[in-house]
C-alpha cells in the first residue's frame, strides 16, 4: 500500500506531508494535524461525531478515504468560528445547554451548520430528522434541538 | 501501481480495473464498502474511485423514462422535484437508507448494490475468530443456521425493493460492451455471490419508465433512522391490474411477487412470501418477529387499496 506525498487544504491552510493509502481523513485530522475536536466514536459511519465538511458538505470523516480529499476544501470543527466570534450554532448550544459530556458537539456541529444553511426555515421536526444521524448518549436531545432552533433564528435574522 | 485511482470516465476507469487484474474494489459513495475494507472482509489490493465520474450523476427524463446515473447521490433523489412529481416511492425509499449525512455520499448504484449482511459476518475480525469463523469468510460452515452449507446473508437495499416493482432496467458498462438488463435479473439466490455482475463491470444508468401506479412502501428496522432493513416491502398496482409485491432484508435477494390483483388473495400472498423467503435468525431483530411482520406489512398493503 505504501506512503503517500499529498497536499490537504484544512481550514484554508494547505498541509504538505506523508500518509498511509488508505487511511481515513479521520485518521489524518486527528494523527497528523492533531486536529482533534473531530471526534471519532464508532468509526464505523454509525454516530455521526466525526462529521466534517468537504467542499463544503457533510461528510462522515470515518469513512472517506484521505487520498479522496486532495484538492479539495477541509473544514472541521476548529475552523468552524470567527476567531473569538463562535458561530450561532455553537453560540446556542453553550447557552441553550445543548452539551453535557460534550464528545458528541464537534460532529452536531457539523451536521447542523450545512443544515440551517441549507434549510433556513427547518421546522423542529425537520431539524430533529437532519439531526438523525448524531447520537448523543448524554443530553436526550431536547436542548440540543432546542439550540438549534435558535440558531436558526439567528442565522434568518 | 498506486493504491488509490480516481478515474474521470468509465472509460478510463474499465481500462485501470483491465490493468489490476481482479485485484481491486470500486469505491462509489463508500459508505458500504469502507466498512468491509476495515473489517478486513474486502482484502482487494487496490481501490477505484467512481466519485469523480460526473457523466453518472444524472437525474433526466427522455422519451417516457427517468434516467438515473449510477453515481447520483441519494439525498440528490430525496429532493429531486422530478422523482417526487413521478415517482415518490423511489424518493420515500431513498429516505429510509442510513442517515441524512450519508445520504449525501452514498450513490443510488453503491445502494442497488450493496453487500449483503448478516449479524454473524458483519463483525470485528476478533469477533469473527471467536466465534469461528463462517462459510462466506474463511471457515467450513455457515454459523447462524448451526452448520448449513449455504450461505443465507440478506440483501438489505431498499432502493431495489421500491425498483424492482417499478420494473426498473439497468445499463452496465464492460470491455466487451452495454449490456441492459432487467434489475430484478442480476440479483441471484445466494448470500456470497449476490448479484451477477461480472469483473470489470460498471452500474451506470437505472432506467424506469413513467406510467401511473398506486405505490405503497414500507421498512421495519429498530430505530427510525440510522438502522439496516429488518423487512423492506414494495408494492405497486399499475393500471392493468397486475400486482407486483418485493420483499428484501429477509432473503440472499429481493423476492418479487407479480400477478394479475384478481388471482391473488391475501392468504395466498403470505403463503408465497413465507415459502420464498429464506428468512434466517441473522438480524438484529429476533427471527420469529420478522417472520410474523412479512404477514403484517403484506395485511398493511392489501387493506391499504381495499
Ligand atoms: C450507519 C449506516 C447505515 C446504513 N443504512 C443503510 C440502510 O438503511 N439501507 C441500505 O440499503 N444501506 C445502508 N447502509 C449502507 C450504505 O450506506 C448504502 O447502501 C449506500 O447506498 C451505498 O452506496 P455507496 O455509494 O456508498 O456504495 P459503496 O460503498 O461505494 O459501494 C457498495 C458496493 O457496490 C459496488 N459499486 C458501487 N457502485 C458501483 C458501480 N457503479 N458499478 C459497479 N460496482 C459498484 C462497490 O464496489 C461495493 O461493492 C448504511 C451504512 C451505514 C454506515
Ligand atoms: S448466513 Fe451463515 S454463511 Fe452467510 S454470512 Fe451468515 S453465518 Fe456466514
Ligand atoms: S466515528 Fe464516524 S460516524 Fe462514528
Ligand atoms: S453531550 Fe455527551 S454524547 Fe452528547
Amino acid at each position: 500500500m505504501g506512503l503517500k506525498q499529498i497536499e490537504l487544504t484544512v481550514n484554508d491552510f494547505s498541509h504538505p506531508f506523508l500518509v498511509e493509502s488508505d487511511e481515513t481523513l479521520l485518521f489524518t485530522l486527528r494523527n497528523r494535524l492533531y486536529l482533534t475536536g473531530t471526534k471519532e466514536g464508532c468509526n464505523q459511519g454509525t454516530c455521526g461525531s466525526c462529521t466534517v465538511l468537504l467542499d463544503g458538505k457533510p461528510v462522515l470523516s470515518c469513512m472517506t478515504p484521505t487520498l479522496r480529499c486532495v484538492e479539495k476544501k477541509v473544514i472541521t470543527i476548529e475552523g468552524i468560528s470567527s476567531g473569538e466570534n463562535l458561530h450561532p450554532v455553537q453560540k446556542y448550544l453553550v447557552k441553550n445547554g445543548g452539551l453535557q459530556c460534550g464528545f458528541c458537539t464537534p460532529g452536531v456541529v457539523m451536521t447542523a451548520v450545512p443544515f440551517l444553511e441549507e434549510n433556513p426555515d427547518a421546522s423542529r421536526r425537520e431539524i430533529k430528522e437532519g439531526l438523525s444521524g448524531n447520537l448523543c448518549r448524554c443530553t436526550g436531545y431536547k436542548k440540543i434541538i432546542d439550540a438549534l432552533e435558535n440558531a436558526a433564528a439567528e442565522m434568518r435574522s | 501501481m498506486d493504491y488509490y485511482h480516481t478515474p474521470s470516465t468509465v472509460d478510463e476507469a474499465l481500462t485501470i480495473a483491465g490493468k489490476l487484474s481482479g485485484n481491486y474494489t470500486f469505491f462509489a459513495g463508500g459508505t458500504d464498502i469502507q466498512n468491509y475494507r476495515k473489517q478486513q472482509l474486502d482484502t482487494n489490493e487496490y481501490v477505484i474511485d467512481l466519485s469523480e465520474i460526473e457523466e453518472l450523476d444524472s437525474i433526466t427524463i427522455v422519451d417516457g423514462a427517468l434516467h438515473l446515473g449510477a453515481m447520483t447521490t441519494l439525498d440528490k433523489i430525496v429532493s429531486s422535484d422530478e422523482i417526487q412529481n413521478h415517482y415518490p416511492i423511489i424518493a420515500e425509499a431513498a429516505k429510509t437508507v442510513a442517515t441524512p449525512v450519508l445520504r449525501k455520499t452514498a450513490t443510488i448504484g453503491g445502494n442497488l448494490l450493496v453487500t449483503n449482511r448478516c449479524t454473524f459476518y458483519n463483525q470485528s475480525q476478533e469477533w469473527r475468530d471467536g466465534v469461528g469463523s463462517c462459510l462466506r469468510d474463511v471457515g467450513d460452515i455457515c454459523q447462524v443456521t448451526g452448520g448449513k452449507n449455504d450461505c443465507y446473508s440478506r440483501n438489505v437495499s431498499d432502493t431495489a425493493t421500491a425498483l424492482i416493482v417499478l420494473g426498473a432496467e439497468i445499463t452496465l458498462m464492460t470491455p466487451n460492451g452495454i449490456i441492459q438488463k432487467s434489475l430484478k435479473d442480476i440479483y441471484l439466490p445466494c448470500g456470497i455471490k449476490f448479484h451477477d455482475l461480472e469483473e470489470r463491470c460498471i452500474l451506470t444508468q437505472i432506467s424506469v419508465p413513467i406510467e401511473p401506479k398506486k405505490w405503497w412502501y414500507k421498512k421495519l428496522r429498530l430505530r427510525k433512522t440510522l438502522d439496516f432493513t429488518s423487512l423492506t416491502v414494495a408494492a405497486t398496482i399499475d393500471t392493468a391490474g397486475i400486482a407486483r409485491v418485493c420483499l428484501n432484508g429477509v432473503s440472499m435477494s429481493p423476492i418479487l411477487i407479480e400477478k394479475p390483483l384478481k388471482e391473488l388473495t391475501l392468504e395466498g400472498l403470505i403463503s408465497i412470501a413465507r415459502k420464498n423467503c429464506k428468512t434466517v435468525d441473522n438480524d438484529l431483530m429476533p427471527l420469529k418477529y420478522r417472520r410474523e411482520m412479512i404477514n403484517v406489512y403484506l395485511k398493511e398493503w392489501w387493506k391499504s387499496f381495499r
